[in-house]
């Protein structure tokens, strides 16, 4: 038995010392962390107030399927609302899937608008999902993803 | 740094009152993460990015957005708006560090 466990630690630290060579066992220089630093789900209950956003066709999202530049990736939202003073969009939130803030923006209209629709570029560190949250002026939440596919991440 | 390259563009150049237009306004910014590292020195570049706009439109308060370091460098923000008479655009945008900075355009439907 003990030889079996001796040999069965060993092997796991050779299998952790050959897929991590350029660290060193002892003190890693720790990665940097972003003070913003807010998964999907968390960002998402903070936007809503814990309220359940619903999946709607009224929320067109525009992205590359394919980014090439994961620095620069077009993101287009637009949302169908006649946007009167008694029923427009409040706000349109862009959000990323797995970068350190998965925030984007947070774009807060108003019926001078005249349209829901809002255009920027973003980052994206790597393949994921792009999701537009909007707020409509009754207090509801309306949800649209997309994946996109980056080739070269655009984090830094 | 005083100065801020920026720029508003209206989309079409020519409008009449009560029509809506796309407004775009491009900022010249570097929007560090201040996760990223220098390729010479290995530092880590410290965070610098735009963290809010709001664009003001003859004394109202038309869109306000908060902006996260997530934004590709020279950030782009682009929407549409109501013409609403003559008078004046004007954004004002800060970073994380404290810039402040403020940019106009006449409004001036025709017809």
């Amino acid at each position: 038995m003990q030889r079996r466990d001796f040999f069965k630690k060993l092997g796991t630290v050779t299998a952790v010392a050959a897929v991590m060579p350029a660290m060193s066992f002892a003190a890693e220089a720790p990665k940097p962390v972003s003070p913003n630093k807010m998964d999907f789900k968390t960002a998402v209950d903070t936007i809503t107030g814990g309220k359940t956003p619903v999946k709607s066709n009224k929320v067109k999202l525009k992205v590359p399927e394919i980014a090439e530049n994961g620095a620069v990736v077009p993101v287009t939202v637009t949302v169908d609302s006649p946007m009167t003073d008694s029923n427009y969009v409040k706000a349109i939130h862009i959000l990323n899937g797995k970068n350190s803030n998965t925030r984007c923006i947070d774009v807060y209209l108003t019926p001078a608008n005249g349209k829901a629709m809002f255009a920027t570029r973003i980052k994206l560190g790597g393949t994921q999902n792009v999701t537009a949250l909007v707020e409509l002026s009754d207090g509801t939440f309306l949800i649209a993803s997309q994946s996109v596919k980056v080739t070269i991440g655009g984090c830094g | 740094m005083n100065e801020r390259k920026s720029l508003i563009k209206i989309k079409p150049k020519r409008y009449k009152d009560g029509e809506v237009v796309k407004v775009s306004f491009m900022v010249m910014h570097p929007m560090d993460t201040g996760m990223a590292k220098d390729k010479k020195t290995k530092e880590i570049i410290p965070a610098k990015y735009i963290n809010s706009v709001k664009f003001n439109y003859n004394g109202k308060e038309i869109t306000h957005m908060i902006v996260w370091e997530s934004l590709s460098v020279n950030p782009v923000f682009t929407m549409y708006m109501k013409i609403n008479g003559k008078g004046k655009l004007t954004v004002t945008y800060t970073d994380n560090t404290g810039e402040v900075h403020e940019k106009s355009k006449k409004i001036k439907p025709k017809g």
